[in-house]
C-alpha cells in the first residue's frame, strides 16, 4: 500500500499517516493480521521523524485499530462488534462535517453521493 | 608492474569520473534536486555534457602524459608509483572543482526559474517495499568470519614452525617487505584485522539494511528499482570484496605459516587479480545501478514533487538530517552510500573499526 504524506499541509503529518492506513485497510489494501513496518523502518522509509510513527500508531491503537505487540511490531486487529456507544460516537463526529457542507450549499442528495462514492472505493469487512 | 596497476587504477577513476552525471539518481544534478518535470531540461543537459566532456579531456591529457612520461626515460618503481599517486588525486580534484562549479550553477538555475514555486511537496512510502528487498542475510557473513577465526587458531596451533620475523606490510607484487619479532599477538595480528574488517562489514551491512528505502512521488516505479538494485547490488558487492579481501590477507597468513605455497607466479597473480576483481565489481555495480532509473519512461501529471532536502546536504555531499533515523543514504554524486552525519551510529560503525586497527597495526 503507498503512502503519501503532504509535507506543508495544515493536517499534522501524524494525523495523514493515521488517516491513510485506516483508509488502506477500509478498501482491502491491507488485511486484519497483517503487520505494519517497525517504527524505525516506516520512519526511515517515509523521511519523517521516528516520534511522528509512534504517535500515529499508538492513536490507531487507541481506536481499536491495530495493537502493539513487543517484538513482532504493530499487527492490524480483526474486526469486532461495534458497540451502540461506539456507532453514536461516529454519528457525532459525522454531524459536523455534514452540516458543513449543507450550510455551504451542498443539497441532500449531492451528500448522499458522496458517502456513496466513497464507499464504492472501500469494501465491508 | 606497477605502471600498469597505477594506469588501470586511474585509468578507472577517470571513466568513473566522467560518467557520474549519467549515473545519478534521476531528479539530482550536480547535487541538486531537480523536480521530476524539469530534468529534461536543455540547460541542464548542457552541464551534465560540458561536465562529462571536461573531465574526459583533462584525463585524457593527465593519463597521455604519464604514459609519455614512464616509456621516456628509465623510472624506478618508486617515482612512477608516487607520481602515479599524483595523478590519481589530481584527477579527484579536478572532477571535483568541475562538480562545486557545477553545483552552483544548477542552484542557481533552480532558483531562477522557481522550479519549485506552485509544487505540493510530497513524501511517499509503499508499505510492501520491505518485502522487495533483496538484500543478502546477515548470516553470510558467518562464513568469511568462521574462516578467520579457524585460522587463527591454526595459526597458535603452529606457533612453534613460525619464523622469527613476522611479515607486516606486503609489496604490490605480494613480497612481505617488513617485519616484526615473533610473540602471540603478533602472530596473529594479521588476522585479528581481518576480523575487525569482518565485524565493520557486517555492522555496514545491518546499517545499510535498516536505513531508509527512500521513494519518489513523481517516479515511483524508477525510484523503487533504483533504491532496490543499489541495496541489493550493493549487499553483493560489499560481501564479494570481504571475500576478496578474506582470500587475500588468508593467504599471506598461510604463506608465513607455510612458506612453499607463496612459490611462483601465484604470488604475483593474487594482489592484482584482487585489484581488478575490485574495479570490474564496483564498475558493473555503477553501471547497473546507474541504469535502474533511466529506461522508464515516467510523466508526471499532478503539480507534485518530492520533499526538497537540499537544505540537509552541504555542497550536494555531505548529508546532515536529524529526523531521518537512517545511519547512510544514497549519494548524491556517485553511485553508492553516504553516512547521515547527524547519526551518531554511524560514526561508531566506521571510526571504531578503524580505530582499533590503527592501534593493533602500531601497538
Amino acid at each position: 500500500m503507498i503512502i503519501q504524506i503532504e509535507a506543508e499541509s495544515d493536517i499534522p503529518i501524524y494525523t495523514q499517516l493515521t488517516n491513510q492506513i485506516i483508509e488502506g485497510i477500509a478498501r482491502g489494501e491491507i488485511a486484519p493480521g497483517d503487520s505494519l513496518p517497525s517504527v524505525r523502518a516506516f520512519a526511515a522509509d517515509l523521511g519523517v521523524n521516528m516520534h511522528t510513527v509512534n504517535k500515529s500508531y499508538h492513536e490507531l491503537e487507541k481506536k481499536g485499530i491495530i495493537s502493539i505487540v513487543p517484538k513482532s511490531g504493530a499487527i492490524i486487529s480483526p474486526t469486532e462488534r461495534i458497540s451502540e456507544e461506539k456507532k453514536q460516537q461516529i454519528i457525532t463526529d459525522l454531524k459536523p462535517v455534514i452540516a458543513e457542507a449543507l450550510v455551504l450549499g451542498v443539497n441532500k442528495k449531492e451528500v448522499q453521493e458522496f458517502v456513496n462514492t466513497i464507499l464504492g472505493e472501500m469494501k465491508e469487512r | 608492474m606497477s605502471f600498469l596497476i597505477f594506469f588501470i587504477v586511474t585509468l578507472f577513476i577517470a571513466v568513473i569520473q566522467t560518467f557520474i552525471p549519467y549515473l545519478v539518481k534521476r531528479t539530482i544534478v550536480f547535487g541538486v534536486s531537480i523536480p521530476e518535470q524539469y530534468i529534461e531540461d536543455h540547460m541542464i543537459k548542457k552541464y551534465r555534457k560540458h561536465y562529462s566532456l571536461s573531465v574526459a579531456f583533462l584525463s585524457i591529457i593527465i593519463l597521455g602524459s604519464y604514459i609519455v612520461w614512464v616509456l621516456g626515460n628509465e623510472r624506478v618503481d618508486n617515482q612512477i608509483a608516487l607520481t602515479g599517486v599524483i595523478i590519481e588525486f589530481a584527477l579527484m580534484l579536478i572532477s571535483l572543482s568541475f562538480y562545486l562549479y557545477y553545483h552552483g550553477k544548477t542552484k542557481l538555475l533552480k532558483q531562477q526559474n522557481k522550479w519549485v514555486e506552485n509544487l505540493k511537496a510530497m513524501q511517499v512510502t509503499d508499505l510492501s517495499v520491505r518485502k522487495q528487498d533483496e538484500m543478502l542475510p546477515w548470516y553470510v557473513y558467518l562464513l568469511p568470519i568462521l574462516s578467520t577465526v579457524g585460522l587463527m587458531i591454526y595459526t597458535i596451533m603452529n606457533y612453534d614452525i613460525l619464523p622469527d620475523l613476522i611479515p607486516t606490510h606486503w609489496g604490490p607484487g605480494g613480497e612481505a617487505d617488513a617485519f616484526t619479532d615473533k610473540t602471540p599477538i603478533s602472530a596473529i595480528q594479521l588476522t585479528l584485522v581481518l576480523l575487525i574488517m569482518q565485524l565493520m562489514f557486517l555492522g555496514i551491512h545491518t546499517a545499510t539494511k535498516k536505513s531508509g528505502i527512500k521513494l519518489s512521488a513523481t517516479s515511483l516505479q524508477a525510484s523503487r528499482n533504483r533504491q532496490l538494485s543499489l541495496r541489493k547490488y550493493s549487499s553483493w558487492l560489499l560481501f564479494i570484496v570481504l571475500l576478496a579481501i578474506t582470500m587475500l590477507m588468508s593467504y599471506f597468513q598461510l604463506m608465513m605459516i607455510h612458506p612453499e605455497i607463496g612459490e611462483g607466479t601465484v604470488k604475483m597473480l593474487i594482489p592484482f587479480g584482487f585489484l581488478l576483481l575490485v574495479l570490474v565489481g564496483t564498475l558493473i555495480f555503477s553501471i547497473k545501478v546507474g541504469r535502474s532509473d533511466k529506461e522508464l519512461e515516467t510523466r508526471v501529471e499532478a503539480r507534485i514533487m518530492d520533499l526538497d532536502e537540499d537544505q540537509y546536504w552541504r555542497g550536494g555531499m555531505f548529508y546532515f538530517n536529524r529526523n531521518d533515523p537512517s545511519i547512510f543514504v544514497e549519494k548524491r554524486f556517485g553511485v553508492g552510500w553516504t553516512i547521515n552525519f547527524a547519526n551518531p551510529l554511524g560514526y561508531i560503525i566506521i571510526f571504531l573499526p578503524l580505530i582499533l586497527i590503527f592501534l593493533i597495526s602500531f601497538l
